[in-house]
């Protein structure tokens, strides 16, 4: 991969999120996935947001903030292979319009499964701790942070 | 240049005007990327001789949606595949432990190959291909099938005739083997051997190496140079010798992998600018020289500026008047990389320096390969002798590599002679003059045909922008079936949106042949549906121009 590559860019996974059309693809994914479910006839529409936002923010979990590394080989040796992808976006300088595009559309999920679930509380708790989940990995002081060595290697 | 003023697109002017100006050209820039198609005309006539038009066009925005979510299939169905294979549902192609090895700390992260598995794999007939005769205008290619997917290949034993070769870098045309034009090489064959067994410094200068370092400066017009027997190693083995510690390199985005190792074996800072931009390289300048080095604010001991005459990925040329007129008023040195641009540009072949019409003493280290026009293998650098005489003294290269061997430089001596016509024929300015042809209406008939095409008009590097994954793997297969060999470069590579198809045009392509491939390229394109440049220019534009008509009664 060192040879043959057509640029400097140490490492390409950095600028993915960036790219032209990558933004709306995401929105478009999101949108494609609410649909599919509200077109599963057992699911009520209370059930169907819910299950949009904890199925988007168990993936974006587990994308950008689990599997550490890059797809490919990156003549960096190897300073991104323990680092997510969140923490390896824009070689890890904080609030650039990626990271906070990616931490802004989860909370607007989140508004809109509150407001079609009706705030009802099983449903909040569920909702809440999933965006929870999907929030806390992007705080800045959370860079790097492993807790109790998990993930760490 | 007494006046504080910038430089930029050719417009000398104050920098209050510089927004302004940028806005009036055309050219408009959003999160770092420019948009539109880049122009420029020459207004300021003292910098641009000719137009310098370069195109990058965007294509829609449906088609990047549909590029990310071709990668996105591409990863979900790797991630399955991956989970079958760990759970035996699948067999194992790719090398594994062994089973003494199994609990040991794993040498390799799986993840870091995960592109290259499921998705290299599906589509890796189309590089390495072995080819079995000189890569001329056509070639012959070995042919191969697979019985596992692109894991294992197999020779059938037959060969496939006569592919039209657009990948080689045989621009003028020396890829060739006529017994008369290589008598003088079949000479130094047999007087010389294959081997030179030593290194520049101890026993490795023969007369040919002098012969040729005197007819390449000449050849370029400067006062000295020297040759090495590797392309990629002089660029990694000389860019120490010229700059260390404490020095600053300024290194456009889309360097050659040899420049950029070079430059990092070299230990100096490197600082990127953004492709052929000259503001992004001014900027760069101004605060290398007032803020200095990083923590102890010195000067910085030297200044480079790392550009290429063709980027071979992009198809565009360098824009060496402007470099030039910074390079003087912020006084850095200019070291020029014309892998592509020797033989290829230029009206009689001499690079990026004749074919803006400039001095080739403004240029401090002037380097070059021979790999790609003249037929042969190795790289020179070249410049004034003070320069070339460090060179020779503490270049890596000329201390420990060995040397050019005598055949080789007398494929490109002759090679050089024919360009120059001192062997007595106007052969060498007819093939730099067909290539000049050959690329001008190639790219012509490309624009008209509709596809989006990177890159200089005048340059005979042509990228065909594919953008989808599954479309670089059809493409290449769908040109071999139909006989026409091409490259095909996909991401990491290349930026994930952009994608393509690397034609290079050479000398040697007769018309019949670029009509063959050009009318390949259209079925294909409809095809595939590959014609996504809205700005397509129609080639008879007479019958378009309604108002003519109607006054024509």
């Amino acid at each position: 991969m060192n040879v043959g590559v057509a640029h400097s860019e140490v490492n390409p996974n950095t600028r993915v999120m960036n790219s032209r059309g990558m933004w709306l693809t995401y929105a478009l994914g999101v949108c494609m996935l609410h649909i599919v479910l509200l077109s599963i006839p057992f699911f009520s529409v209370p059930v169907a947001w819910t299950l949009t936002n904890v199925i988007h923010n168990l993936g974006m979990y587990v994308f950008l903030h689990a599997v550490k590394g890059t797809p490919f080989e990156t003549p960096d040796q190897g300073k991104a292979r323990l680092l997510t992808h969140w923490e390896q976006l824009d070689y890890g300088v904080q609030f650039t319009s990626s990271r906070k595009f990616f931490t802004i559309s989860p909370i607007i999920l989140y508004f809109l499964a509150s407001f079609y679930t009706k705030y009802d509380p099983t449903h909040f708790i569920l909702n809440t701790a999933s965006l929870l989940t999907v929030l806390i990995p992007k705080l800045p002081q959370l860079h790097g942070v492993r807790i109790f060595g998990i993930n760490k290697y | 240049m007494a006046n504080p003023s910038a430089v930029c697109n050719g417009h000398l002017h104050h920098h209050h005007q510089k927004q302004n100006n940028l806005l009036k050209s055309g050219i408009y820039k959003k999160n770092g990327i420019t948009k539109g198609t880049k122009k420029n005309g020459i207004s300021n006539g003292t910098l641009y001789k000719k137009t310098f038009i370069e195109h990058f066009e965007q294509a829609p925005m449906y088609v990047a949606v549909l590029t990310f979510l071709g990668f996105g299939v591409g990863t979900i169905f790797g991630y399955l595949r991956d989970f079958m294979r760990a759970w035996g549902l699948e067999k194992r192609n790719i090398a594994a432990e062994r089973e003494q090895q199994k609990d040991f700390v794993p040498l390799y992260q799986d993840f870091e190959n995960f592109y290259t598995r499921n998705l290299y794999m599906r589509i890796r007939d189309n590089w390495n291909r072995p080819i079995c005769s000189v890569p001329g205008p056509q070639f012959d290619l070995m042919e191969r099938v697979t019985d596992d997917y692109n894991w294992t290949f197999r020779f059938t034993g037959r060969t496939i005739k006569n592919v039209i070769n657009m990948g080689s870098y045989n621009y003028l045309g020396f890829a060739e083997t006529d017994v008369n034009a290589l008598k003088t090489v079949t000479i130094e064959l047999q007087k010389y051997g294959t081997g030179v067994c030593s290194t520049r410094q101890e026993m490795g200068t023969l007369d040919k190496h002098v012969e040729l370092e005197k007819l390449v400066a000449k050849f370029l017009g400067v006062e000295d140079a020297m040759v090495f027997g590797m392309g990629f190693a002089t660029n990694s083995m000389n860019i120490p010798a010229l700059v260390g510690k404490g020095c600053l390199i300024l290194s456009d985005e889309l360097n050659h992998t040899s420049l950029i190792l070079g430059a990092r074996l070299s230990r100096a800072t490197i600082r990127i600018f953004k492709h052929n931009n000259m503001q992004s390289l001014e900027k760069l300048l101004r605060d290398a020289i007032i803020y200095g080095q990083p923590r102890s604010r010195r000067a910085w001991r030297k200044i480079i500026i790392l550009v290429e005459g063709i980027y071979s990925m992009e198809g565009s040329i360098v824009r060496l008047p402007e470099i030039v007129s910074l390079k003087k008023k912020y006084k850095a040195y200019l070291y020029l990389d014309e892998a592509h641009s020797i033989g290829a540009v230029g009206a009689t072949g001499r690079g990026v320096v004749e074919y803006f019409g400039m001095n080739p003493d403004d240029v401090d280290v002037l380097m070059g390969t021979f790999t790609k026009s003249f037929g042969a293998a190795g790289g020179y650098i070249a410049g004034k002798k003070d320069l070339v005489d460090f060179l020779r003294t503490h270049s890596h290269s000329a201390v420990y590599a060995t040397s050019m061997c005598p055949p080789v430089a007398e494929q490109i001596i002759r090679a050089m002679k024919c360009l120059m016509g001192l062997d007595g024929t106007t052969q060498g300015l007819q093939r730099v003059r067909q290539l000049g042809k050959n690329t001008r209406y190639f790219r012509r008939r490309l624009h008209e045909m509709g596809f989006i095409i990177y890159g200089n008009d005048d340059s005979p590097v042509v990228p065909l922008l594919l953008y989808m994954p599954g479309k670089i793997g059809a493409f290449a297969r769908r040109m071999l079936e139909k006989n026409i060999g091409v490259v095909v470069v996909g991401f990491p590579a290349t930026p994930i949106t952009e994608s393509r198809a690397r034609f290079c045009v050479s000398a040697a392509h007769t018309r019949e042949m670029l009509d063959t491939v050009l009318n390949a390229l259209d079925e294909l394109g409809d095809f595939l549906h590959l014609k996504y440049s809205r700005y397509s220019k129609s080639s008879h534009p007479e019958l378009y121009e309604e108002t003519r008509l109607e006054l024509e009664d």
